[in-house]
């Protein structure tokens, strides 16, 4: 028997050589998908993962774990089998040509013709 | 003044029992999370046990750590449910169920009571224990709903515990003049709320509340009589403490 | 709170990288030297998933463990203050496993398989955690130099090169300077306490002294094998230097409480810029890592005996219907 200086562990009774049988897969039940609100306003992030048989107590679990320094506004989970990705593998769909310059905002500079234009009209 | 101490001891009692009980299950908890919520919870309860000991020490009583780590056992004012061992995970479960649920009431009373100092404490911590009894009703419904050896297991916790848990509301010589004024709603009400709410939930997780014939309520922890355990506990909590009870530690 | 992966000096590296692809590993590592990184389902060395598990697992495991001899002290520990704030490191400690097992799964080892390995003796777990806290002031100790011997491991591991593991580490890391704060606080109110607490504290860093230099385990032999898990980015400091770093950094502060710690060759050498110490006893530290320490049996068996309590819980809440699959990140 352990004599172990934990006074929780010596009310317990263990037998050094005690023997469990093999925790089975699934035992830690499923993995939910953890986002976080820090505040009204802000978006949902995702900050890890909670082991969870159901919703309810995925909350609950994220909750504490994430959610127990700091300011919490809200909570998300989803089951991580429900999470659809796409592979990093493919991450050059992302990628694409410089000449696009006509949706992004610095790809109008109306000042130089403005300035042009006044400079023209104060000459006349 | 004595009839709001006595009301300020016993619960303060309470809470550091039971945080000291539900702290043992820190890293030993049934899965990392639940350990880790189980801790929340604990240190909740140990918190709101030493604002009640400030209170009384700025009524005059002793220092909050002195006064908590000092006295002996049969000082205590606890109800005898929340000094039993936590043996497993359904009698820990069953007893945070049953006593957050009268605790949250209790505060949920406090928070308009005459007596400001607990009344402000009372609102403080009301998210903790709208958190507590959250966690314990969605735990007490899954494994009386779960599978033959939970359902099993947690109708027997609760029948050990039933006694225990009506002995919370045991009336005190002073409840009159708690009430009349308005300083607590008074024991008598306290539990028939607490029926009221925890008799549905308990039904949900399909499980059965002991025949009334057979209440018994298990009386004597407010007025210092307790079990072996309490003992045993209040001299681990107070070791080290005792070792220079005039130091900083 | 963790030292360095322990890698047994035995093992053969030289298959490190053989029968891998080889432009896949060209742009893995052009990746990691451009100072990316690694995430979950991308294409990775075998040797690399390999050390990664170990490595993090071992992480893990050594913070369940390591809430054992904390724990010791949780239901003792004096007064308000110190109870809650032992409670909520202890706590934290367990969420630092969930963090680690979490990133380690992302590897394609499930949590469960870990815990196996780790109540089997097979997966080693950090050797400081194998010795007892005998007292108040033990925990005090570990509070603080043990974690400070983490952080500095940790903080180096944050840089590494896998994502999940580094998002953990920047996490684990906030947290462990709460724990470094409380831990010197605590060694300095019993160091300028009563003549007992500073008897007490002085005990407590004289019995711990060796497992704390046993920590960052033995130098490293540089080996071909360690050169790649370096440019891997895999381990990311020797255990030199880190044992170096941590002297550095609180030596200074023991000796500023007037406290003796049990080497009289511990000094700063000026010429080399280095400490200069007794080379601590590697042949105890294997004992130990081996099942041989004064807790190995314990520390195992209480492991057992919590996860066998709490197998029925789990069981009750399992739903059938449901498969697991690799968390994302």
């Amino acid at each position: 028997m352990i004599n172990s200086l934990d006074p929780r562990i010596a009310r317990e009774k263990i037998a050094e050589d005690n023997t469990i049988a093999p925790l089975t897969d699934m035992d830690n039940w499923e993995t939910y998908e953890v986002f976080h609100q820090k505040k009204r306003g802000d978006q949902h992030v995702h900050v890890g993962i909670v082991h969870a048989p159901n919703a309810e107590m995925a909350l609950l679990f994220g909750k504490d774990q994430f959610g127990r320094r700091g300011i919490t506004a809200n909570i998300w989970v989803v089951k991580t089998s429900n999470v659809f990705c796409t592979e990093y593998e493919d991450q050059d769909i992302f990628e694409t040509t410089p000449e696009k310059q006509y949706r992004e905002a610095g790809g109008y500079k109306v000042m130089d013709k403005i300035n042009k234009y006044k400079k023209e009209n104060k000459a006349v | 003044m004595e009839h709001i101490k006595e009301l300020l001891y016993k619960m303060a009692d309470d809470l550091l029992v039971l945080g000291h009980r539900n702290s043992e299950w820190t890293g030993l908890g049934p899965i990392l999370e639940e350990d880790i919520a189980f801790s929340s919870m604990a240190q909740d309860k140990i918190g709101h046990s030493q604002a009640l000991f400030q209170i009384l020490h700025e009524l005059g009583e002793a220092e909050p750590d002195t006064n908590a780590f000092m006295r002996e056992a049969k000082q205590f004012h606890n109800a005898q449910l929340l000094e039993l061992p936590n043996d497993d995970y359904d009698f820990s479960t069953i007893r945070h169920f049953l006593f957050d649920h009268a605790d949250q009431l209790r505060f949920d009373n406090l928070a308009n009571s005459s007596f400001e100092p607990l009344a402000k404490v009372a609102r403080k911590i009301k998210g903790e224990l709208k958190y507590h009894v959250f966690h314990a009703d969605i735990w007490l419904n899954k494994l009386g709903n779960g599978n033959e050896e939970s359902h099993a297991r947690m109708q027997t916790a609760l029948n050990h515990a039933w006694n225990y848990a009506l002995g919370i509301f045991e009336e005190s010589k002073l409840e009159k003049e708690l009430i009349d004024n308005n300083v607590f709603e008074g024991e008598v009400s306290l539990k028939n709320r607490w029926l009221a709410v925890i008799t549905p939930l308990i039904e949900k997780a399909n499980l059965k509340i002991p025949d009334e014939k057979h209440w018994a309520p298990v009386l004597g922890g407010r007025t210092g009589y307790h079990t072996e355990h309490l003992e045993q506990l209040v001299n681990e909590m107070s070791e080290v403490f005792k070792i220079e009870p005039n130091a900083e530690w | 709170m963790y030292g360095n992966a322990y890698i047994d000096p035995n093992e053969k590296p030289k298959s490190i990288i053989d029968g891998e692809d080889p432009i896949k590993l060209a742009e893995f590592e052009a990746r990691i030297a451009r100072g990316e990184k690694i995430e979950p389902r991308d294409w990775m060395p075998r040797e690399y998933r390999k050390q990664l598990i170990r490595m993090i697992e071992q992480h893990g495991h050594s913070e369940i463990i390591g809430a054992l001899p904390e724990g010791t002290w949780i239901t003792r520990a004096p007064g308000f203050k110190r109870k809650l704030a032992l409670m909520a490191k202890v706590q934290d400690e367990v969420g630092h496993a969930q963090l680690l097992y979490s990133a380690a799964e992302t590897l394609g080892k499930n949590r469960e398989a870990m815990i196996n390995d780790l109540i089997t003796g097979k997966s080693k777990y950090s050797n400081v955690f194998n010795y007892p806290a005998y007292t108040w002031a033990d925990a005090c100790i570990i509070a603080w130099l043990i974690d400070a011997g983490a952080i500095i491991n940790q903080v180096a591991n944050a840089k590494g090169s896998y994502g999940p593991y580094c998002r953990a580490l920047d996490r684990i890391c906030t947290e462990e300077s709460f724990h470094l704060k409380y831990g010197h606080d605590n060694v300095v109110t019993l160091a300028t306490g009563t003549p007992t607490q500073r008897k007490m504290v002085q005990e407590a860093l004289t019995r711990w002294w060796p497992p704390i230099m046993h920590f960052f385990g033995p130098s490293d032999k540089i080996s071909s094998h360690t050169e790649i898990l370096m440019k891997w980015k895999v381990k990311m400091a020797t255990n030199d230097d880190m044992r170096q770093q941590f002297l550095n950094m609180y030596v200074p502060k023991i000796w500023d409480l007037g406290l003796t710690v049990p080497d009289a060759n511990l000094k700063k050498n000026e010429e080399t810029g280095k400490w200069d110490y007794t080379e601590p006893d590697w042949d105890e530290f294997k004992r130990v890592i081996n099942g041989g320490g004064p807790c190995n049996a314990e520390r195992l068996a209480v492991r057992r005996m919590a996860e066998e309590k709490g197998r029925w819980v789990r069981q009750a809440l399992l739903n059938k219907s449901e498969k697991y699959v690799l968390p994302l990140a």
